[in-house]
Parts: structure tokens; C-alpha cells; sequence
């Protein structure tokens, strides 16, 4: 193992958990939160079964006033909401606000997308046979859009990573603060690059596992 | 077995269908023809309030849908069965699945749901297709698949909409013998729309013709079979070349 990696064991792994917290919070605000809010931005379009223009205009801006927003600038102006919910708005913990924010608005739109893929006539025939809207979502939506819901997180997952990688102004950390902080900030080119490559291989990590499973449950 | 009063569905001021009232009497096999955008399939899926009309009534097997609650309504939606051109099967779902999904809505005995899904399923002859996805299948056997979803309930009435439409007509005459079966074997009334007058021929006891969301004429027919299952090779060149002058090149 190269003398730098080593000199900054401690360092590197404490910068590689901090990521894995971020980016699993974000994860879990994509799945508990976002694919409701994109399934209910699905169902509230004109023309579906929940259709109502108040719901899915106002999801819709929302959603899109998140997702305008420079991050960097999201971060800073959700400062006060992060510290009424975290207590403080420094730390990982902090950082994991904005970040879950930001999950929600991402996925939810990918969610959306996925769910327009889905054969109308899908859903007429679950209509016809008396099926509930919870039915319908659970038992026909979910089911024939599975492959992309799953690519969609992927996607979302990428992002969430590369979105990790500023907190380090709020002290989130991470390895991409960690990148900045004591390779680009100290000139420790090489200790950057294998930053980076951490950052490489964890991407194709996910990308291929998100792609193999979405293919496997694809029977389209 | 299903009545229409007066009942007219607009799109904006469009009136796709025009204040039409008709009766449909249990067991009949009932087809509805006429040219494309006359207002068919419009009419058929207000027979299940797939499309609520906005005036008007709609009665199924005594019931007056067009008073139902939500909830009610999904209740009779599963003594109504459906069909349709494009087959509408989940893709993701084995043929089983598919089946199994519509007695699970109807909350069907967990234990007796496996053979209940076989029975549908050999109705159809696709008792050896049980974990095959709908990908896998010709679309005649899609088609069957969806009959045994619609008939897993026992539902009272079975609606088609262009049921045979994608199919070929050796195909067709196929699907058309296990709609026959389906009258026969359990008394279900049918409604079958087709813009296909051999397909309403072979079937229909009765047939309306619609035209510009109203119906123009009701015929009552004896119902013959116009299409062959046959496919040999042998059929298609006779069919080829009985109207004579072709040669065999
Ligand atoms: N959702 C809709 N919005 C607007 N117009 C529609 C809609 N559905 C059907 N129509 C119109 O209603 C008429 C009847 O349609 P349809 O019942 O599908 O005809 P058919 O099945 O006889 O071909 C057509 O002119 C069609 O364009
Ligand atoms: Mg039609």
C-alpha cells in the first residue's frame, strides 16, 4: 500500500464513513419519501386516477424550486431549518438535511418518469378488475415499473454521492472534503488521485449492481 | 343484464356518446360494430364506469353503478370482467401471477387460490405456461391469459373491447371458441366490440351497429362461424385462389 494511504489510514476511513452516512440518509429519504412524493406526482397528473391540478402543480414547483437551486446555495439557505431539526448546522449529522432534501426532489422526478413508462392499459385492466389505489400502486405500478425505479435510484445514488462531496463546507466531510481539504488545499496531488479513485470504484460499484438487478427483475 | 339509459359522454363538447339506451339480456352474446371513433369502445367501458358518463344510467346484473360509492362500485367491477385489444397483462408478472392478482383483489381464500388459478388457467389451455411471463407468449395465448384473469371471479358479465383485433384470424377463430366456451360453460353474458364484421358474425346472437356515438340499428343473428380455424397450408391456398384466375407460380 503506497506510504500516504497509509500515513492517513485513520483519516481516509473516518472520511469514507462520514460518506456512507450521507449518502445513506439520502438513500433512505429517496425510498421513504421521494418514490411516495413522485408516485403521488404520477397519480396527481391530468388524466390518472388521482388526478388533481392544485396537488400536482404545487409538488411540481416544489420539486422543481429544489432542484434549481445551485446546491452549494440549497445548503446555505436551509442553514436555519438545519439547525431547528439537527441543533447545529455543522457536522455530518447537519449535512445530512440538505442532502436528504435535495434525495427527495431527485428521486421523486426519476420516480415520476418511471411510472409514466408504465402501459396505461396496465392500469385500466387494474381498474377493471376493482383493484384500490393502494392496490393499484403495490400489486401494478411498482411491479411493472420495478426496473426503473431501480435505475432511478441508481442514477439518484450517483448523485447523492457526487452531492456528498460539498459538505465539507458545513463539515460534513467525506472522502470528497477529505480530497479537497488534504490533497487539493495541501498539494498532495497523489493523495487526491486515490481519492478519486475511491470515488471511481465506488460509482461502477453501484452502477453495475443497480444495472445487473434492474436487468434481472426485468421482464418486460 | 345491463342497461343503458339515456346515457351521453362528452369530451369537452364533444359528444362521443349521444344519449343511447339499450338492454342487454343475460347469456346473450351482444356485439357493438360500426367504423372507427363511432364511439364503441366508449361505450363499452362506460359499462363498467371505466369512463363515467355524465348523463344517464348504467345498470350490471341489477345494480345501478352510476349510484355506487367508490368503494361499492370497485365491488361490482369484480363480477365484471374485461378484456381488451392490447391484452393488458402485467409484464412483470408470470401468467400465474397475472391470474392470481385478481383474486387476490377479490380477496379469494389464500389456500384455495393455487388451484382456483390452475382451473382458470386449463380453461384456457395454458395450464403449462404457469411461469412464463407474458413476453414468452403469442398473443393468442396473451389473450387467453386474460380471459382466465377476467373469468377467475366468476364474474357475471365479460366486456371485450377489440378482443381479437391484433390477432391473426386463425388466431381469432381460436379466442373466439373460448369466449363461446366461457357463454356456454358458465352463462356469462358478453359484450364484444369489433370493427371486424366476420369476428361479430361468427359470435353475436344480437349486434348493434353505432355510428356517431348513436346506435343506428340492432340486428338479431344467428351466429356462424365465419372464420376457420383451419391453418394448414392446404386452407390458405384454397383461400388464395377460390376466386379463381391465380396461378401457382
Ligand atoms: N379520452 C378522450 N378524450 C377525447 N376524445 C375521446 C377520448 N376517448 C375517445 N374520444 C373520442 O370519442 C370518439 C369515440 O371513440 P371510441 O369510443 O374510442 O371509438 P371506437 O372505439 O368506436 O373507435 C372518437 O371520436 C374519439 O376521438
Ligand atoms: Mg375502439
Amino acid at each position: 500500500m503506497p506510504e500516504i494511504l497509509v500515513q492517513y489510514e485513520a483519516e481516509i476511513w473516518s472520511s469514507i464513513g462520514e460518506t456512507f452516512v450521507m449518502v445513506g440518509v439520502s438513500i433512505l429519504a429517496a425510498v421513504i419519501l421521494g418514490l411516495p412524493v413522485g408516485t403521488l406526482l404520477f397519480l396527481c397528473r391530468k388524466g390518472q386516477i388521482l388526478e388533481n391540478k392544485v396537488i400536482f402543480s404545487s409538488l411540481n414547483l416544489l420539486v422543481n424550486i429544489i432542484r434549481s437551486f445551485p446546491f452549494l446555495l440549497l445548503v446555505v439557505f436551509l442553514i436555519p431549518f438545519t439547525r431547528f431539526i439537527i441543533g447545529t448546522a455543522i457536522g455530518t449529522a447537519a449535512a445530512t438535511i440538505p442532502l436528504a432534501i435535495i434525495a427527495i426532489a431527485h428521486y421523486s422526478r426519476l420516480v415520476e418518469q418511471s411510472l409514466l413508462d408504465v402501459p396505461k392499459g396496465v392500469l385500466e385492466a387494474a381498474i377493471s378488475m376493482g383493484a384500490s389505489v393502494k392496490e393499484i400502486i403495490y400489486k401494478f405500478l411498482y411491479v411493472e415499473a420495478r426496473s426503473g425505479l431501480v435505475l432511478g435510484l441508481t442514477t439518484s445514488i450517483i448523485s447523492f454521492i457526487s452531492y456528498s462531496t460539498i459538505m465539507g463546507v458545513v463539515g460534513g466531510g467525506g472522502i470528497g472534503d477529505f480530497a479537497i481539504r488534504y490533497g487539493y488545499q495541501q498539494f498532495k496531488t497523489d493523495l487526491m488521485m486515490y481519492m478519486i479513485i475511491i470515488m471511481v470504484i465506488l460509482v461502477q460499484l453501484i452502477q453495475f449492481i443497480g444495472t445487473t438487478v434492474s436487468r434481472k427483475i426485468d421482464k418486460r | 343484464m345491463i342497461k343503458l339509459h339515456n346515457v351521453t359522454k362528452k369530451y369537452a363538447h364533444f359528444r362521443a356518446i349521444n344519449s343511447v339506451t339499450l338492454e342487454i339480456e343475460e347469456g346473450e352474446i351482444y356485439g357493438i360494430i360500426g367504423a372507427s371513433g363511432a364511439g364503441k369502445s366508449t361505450l363499452l367501458r362506460i359499462m363498467n364506469l371505466l369512463e363515467n358518463p355524465d348523463e344517464g344510467e348504467v345498470v350490471v346484473n341489477g345494480q345501478v353503478l352510476t349510484n355506487l360509492t367508490s368503494k361499492h362500485l370497485r365491488e361490482a367491477r369484480k363480477s365484471i370482467g374485461m378484456i381488451f385489444q392490447h391484452f393488458n397483462l402485467v409484464a412483470n408478472k408470470t401468467v400465474f401471477e397475472n391470474v392470481a392478482v385478481s383474486l387476490e383483489l377479490a380477496r379469494f381464500p389464500k389456500e384455495d387460490l393455487r388451484n382456483r388459478v390452475v382451473e382458470c388457467l386449463q380453461f384456457v389451455g395454458l395450464e403449462n405456461f404457469i411461469s412464463k411471463y407474458p413476453a414468452q407468449l403469442s398473443g393468442g395465448q396473451k389473450q387467453r391469459v386474460a380471459i382466465a384473469r377476467a373469468l377467475a371471479n366468476n364474474p357475471q358479465v365479460l366486456l371485450c373491447d377489440e378482443p381479437t383485433s391484433s390477432l391473426d384470424p386463425h388466431t381469432t377463430g381460436e379466442i373466439l371458441d373460448v369466449l363461446e366456451k366461457v357463454n356456454q360453460r358458465f352463462g356469462v353474458t358478453i359484450v364484444i366490440v369489433s370493427h371486424e364484421m366476420d369476428v361479430i358474425k361468427s359470435i353475436c346472437n344480437r349486434a348493434t351497429v353505432m355510428a356517431d356515438g348513436a346506435i343506428y340499428d340492432t340486428i338479431s343473428i344467428e351466429p356462424k362461424r365465419m372464420l376457420g380455424t383451419d391453418d394448414s397450408p392446404k386452407y390458405f391456398v384454397e383461400q388464395l385462389t377460390k376466386d379463381g384466375g391465380v396461378d401457382h407460380a
